[in-house]
């Protein structure tokens, strides 16, 4: 079994009256990537800040390494790589300075993987980092975060700035690599499809907690889209076992639906309708289904 | 909230960036008036003109410096500081001439009533409307300055031509018409016209900005600003031989050299302005002696400026060393970025490569001025020094070499210590300021308004005391208590910091041990010092004792707050 790197157990942690992360658990194991999915402010990022030892839990514990990072920054940061969502970055270095400045942080630092990225992103060492472009600054921040070939890659919104080549092409074989020389990543994005492209295991937040967590082949399993058709014609809902989310109306509907098929296709029956056809849910139809309106439009009938 | 329209959100706006400042202004405007009220009236119960102009500079003074929180929305950059506004949809002149208005009015405000206030304590015809006139004028020509160029040398020129050049004129016309008698209209009028020329331009030229027209429109361009041009003049690689020395690199770089240089460059300035006062005062002598009366027949004007310069190169340079940890304010929002933090440092060791970096740059800058200060003084002459301070200074220096050269090596090194740890003490002093009102904004506002309020009292008891109207027990027992209290504060907060920083692992016993180390040798240092002062703690009672003393605590409380609350912003 894989070791651990990251061991978040039940944190909390509120801003004034928001509560920014509920009763968090979140586990990484070496060598796989993680992604974290979820809305604008679901926590991704207060998580992040977690394991970065950029905020204390308020209850709870984060290991990372078996290590507290909020009182031992040197030996978590030591083996972190990083990539902030706003890419701050010292505005006045260079290029060459910024790489040169992070590998003094890093014995392990592969200069010659450095000066690879900096050729295949074609970034000028010698620009100023004020003169980048956003996504010039993404990419510079990333072969930061990478060259030391870090234990463990954090990477928040990585995608933002970048454009489709770059981030379908450069950040998914760097993710890849990581992955493949046993090392961990963790990244947070928006784009389901991307999460779905490169994740080894998923997460989904919603409103400060963790709804749903697993390998992602696991979760793609646990959850099936399936048309159904029924004889009676429904003007509501009709109640459906373990539908998460249904579209459509009078004979046709289309569900969302978790546990097993065989359940589904009862309770479909016990209606009088049958099951057209079945599929494995994408994660964007499972992220909706656990974290949209359509779940709670289902709650409600 | 709710607003009506876009002018009142914009003053709310106004008014919840502006609130804290402006009633810091007030404060210190109004104790800055009791303060001097006190003093003055301690050793003269009737002000003279000398006297009433040093308490009237004062209040000018945070009008001067300008608002310091609209300047934050820029971070402190040259340009217009709301460019948020960019985007919305109003008008440049309402964009412009909405914040313009407000700020010159609540400098106008505030001066109006610390002056009141200081007429009615002293009973002096300080001058009332003409000078709340000019405050908001000479305000409003910082702001139009301020707003309209992103060029920081641009910037820097005006503000220095506006304040030494208006300034003078101002005095002078104030002067001439005491209790605001019969102020001529005339003068109003230009105030008008000025205000109304600095409005357009300021209009002209945001508008430049805000459609990108303006040369370094954008606050990121590259050459803008006298900080990133100073720091492209350092080129030296940086260390990857280890990250203490990347660390180092980093923090003289962008936060000590820049100081550094500015700190030589005033020195450069005042050796100059001494070495050319000679021939232009007198080329000007007859004008001067038409002008002016002088004392022992030497008339002087250039040779002044090196004598005002002195002092304000040191307020400047010491103003500089601020913020060591790198804290930035933009928009409302202090942070420190995730960039610095999230490197592999222990806090411990970042904290002190910080304040050290800053430290070393700051003396080096103040030797810098030192040197230059002593070699201007054959310069200079002695007739200026007896005009201005009443000493034969440069007559005296052989005697001050003297003095100095016949102290021992021991008590050399003491001089030398106590002024290093000294330096490093303010340092580290700003920066644990700045990042505790960064964490906790209202404690700390609390807290250092409840001390102003402390020492204010205290004054005013010190006032009654010499007035005869409270009892020198009272007083003595007040003043011993507080005396306790400081210390007891000071004892409470090192072992609290101790123990805190210790039981969450900020602090290590290397970095504790080097901390003791270092209090220990100041505390040796300042002893030796006071000894050469001719303090003798031999028959002192224990409460003065004490008092001379506890100086030599205040490097241990700085080096255990400094990572401590840099800690507190690390890990929010």
């Amino acid at each position: 079994m894989a070791d651990t790197v990251v061991d978040v157990n039940e944190i909390s942690r509120s801003f004034g009256a928001k509560m920014a992360l509920d009763r968090v658990t979140f586990r990484a194991t070496e060598g796989k990537v993680h992604g974290l999915v979820g809305a604008n402010g679901a926590g991704k990022t207060t998580l992040i800040k977690h394991l970065l030892g950029l905020l204390r839990a308020q209850s709870g514990s984060v290991r990372v390494f078996g290590r507290d990072p909020v009182r031992d920054p040197v030996g978590v940061l030591g083996r972190v790589g990083y990539l902030s969502e706003e890419r701050e970055l010292p505005e006045w270095m260079r290029v060459d300075e910024l790489l040169r400045y992070t590998q003094a942080f890093h014995p392990t630092w592969d200069a010659s993987y450095a000066r690879e990225l900096l050729e295949t992103f074609a970034l000028d060492p010698s620009k100023k980092i004020k003169e980048l472009s956003k996504g010039m600054r993404a990419q510079a921040g990333l072969i930061a975060a990478v060259a030391h070939r870090p234990a463990l890659l954090i990477l928040d919104e990585p995608s933002s700035g970048l454009d489709v080549v770059v981030r379908r092409d450069i950040l998914d074989a760097i993710v890849r690599t990581v992955a493949d020389d046993g090392r961990t990543v963790i990244f947070s994005s928006h784009l389901l499809e991307e999460v779905e492209r490169m994740s080894d295991h998923v997460t989904l937040m919603h409103h400060g907690r963790v709804t749903l967590s697993g390998a992602l082949d696991e979760v793609r399993r646990g959850y099936q889209r399936s048309r159904v058709r029924f004889v009676e014609h429904f003007d509501q809902r009709p109640v459906l076992e373990t539908a998460l989310v249904m579209e459509g109306g009078g004979r046709t509907w289309s569900v969302v639906h978790s546990g097993s098929l065989e359940q589904f296709h009862h309770s479909v029956l016990a209606l009088g309708g049958e099951v057209v056809e079945s599929r494995d849910a994408t994660l964007e139809e499972i992220f909706l289904a656990r974290a949209g309106r359509g779940r709670q439009q289902v709650e409600v009938a | 909230m709710k607003t009506r329209s876009p002018i009142a959100a914009m003053l709310w706006e106004l008014w919840r960036v502006t609130r804290a400042e402006a009633a810091w202004k007030q404060a210190l405007g109004v104790v800055v008036a009791l303060a001097a009220w006190l003093v003055f009236a301690a050793f003269a119960p009737v002000w003279d003109k000398g006297t009433a102009s040093l308490v009237s500079i004062s209040l000018y003074m945070p009008h001067i410096m300008g608002w310091i929180s609209v300047a934050g929305l820029n971070g402190g950059r040259p340009g217009f500081p709301l460019y948020l506004h960019y985007t919305r949809p109003i008008r440049t002149a309402v964009m412009v001439g909405i914040p313009m208005a407000y700020l010159t009015a609540l400098s106008c405000a505030i001066y109006l009533v610390s002056a009141f206030l200081l007429r009615a304590t002293s009973g002096y015809p300080f001058s009332v409307l003409p000078a709340a006139a000019w405050v908001a004028a000479l305000a409003l020509v910082l702001r139009a300055i301020t707003w309209s160029t992103r060029s920081m040398v641009v910037l820097m020129l005006g503000s220095l031509v506006t304040l030494f050049a208006g300034g003078p004129a101002i005095g002078s016309r104030l002067d001439s018409f005491p209790n605001d008698v019969g102020y001529p209209l005339t003068d109003y009028a230009v105030m008008a016209l000025i205000c109304v020329f600095c409005f357009g331009v300021t209009v002209a030229s945001v508008t430049r900005q805000r459609r990108g027209d303006s040369q370094a429109a954008i606050a990121r361009t590259p050459g803008s600003g006298l900080r990133e041009w100073l720091i492209d003049q350092f080129r030296f690689p940086c260390p990857t031989s280890s990250a203490t020395w990347a660390q180092v690199w980093l923090d003289l770089k962008f936060n000590g050299l820049p100081v550094l240089t500015i700190g030589v460059t005033l020195a450069i300035v005042i050796l100059l302005s001494s070495a050319i006062g000679n021939p232009i005062d007198a080329a000007f002598a007859d004008e001067l002696r038409a002008r002016a009366s002088c004392v022992n027949a030497d008339c002087f004007a250039a040779r002044a400026w090196p004598l005002l310069l002195t002092p304000l190169s040191l307020v400047i340079v010491l103003g500089l060393a601020r913020n060591a940890f790198g804290i930035r304010r933009r928009q409302g929002r202090a942070y420190m970025t995730a960039f610095e933090v999230t490197h592999a440092h222990g806090t411990a060791q970042l904290a002190l490569l910080k304040v050290l970096a800053r430290s070393v740059c700051v003396l080096a800058a103040i030797i810098a001025i030192g040197v230059s200060a002593w070699i201007s003084v054959p310069l200079l002459g002695d007739p200026v020094f007896i005009q201005v301070w009443g000493v034969p200074l440069n007559s005296q220096r052989p005697a001050i070499t003297g003095a100095v050269a016949a102290l021992t090596r021991y008590e050399q090194l003491s001089l030398l210590v106590v002024v290093a740890v000294g330096v490093v003490i303010w340092v580290a002093a700003l920066a644990v300021f700045g990042a505790l009102r960064t964490r906790y904004s209202r404690h700390v506002n609390i807290a250092a308004s409840s001390l102003l309020l402390s020492g204010l009292a205290l004054a005013l008891l010190a006032l009654g005391e010499h007035k005869g109207i409270v009892s020198p027990f009272v007083f003595g027992a007040i003043f011993a208590a507080a005396r306790w209290i400081v210390l007891a504060a000071i004892v409470f907060t090192i072992v609290y910091v101790f123990w805190s920083g210790f039981a969450e692992r900020v602090l290590t016993i290397r970095y504790a041990s080097g901390a003791l180390a270092t209090s220990a040798a100041f505390g040796a240092a300042w002893l030796t010092v006071m000894h050469m002062a001719g303090v003798q703690l031999a028959g002192m009672s224990a409460m003065n004792a004490v008092s001379i003393l506890s100086p030599a605590l205040l490097p241990l409380m700085a080096s255990v707050l400094a990572p401590w609350s840099l800690s507190r912003i690390r890990h929010t």
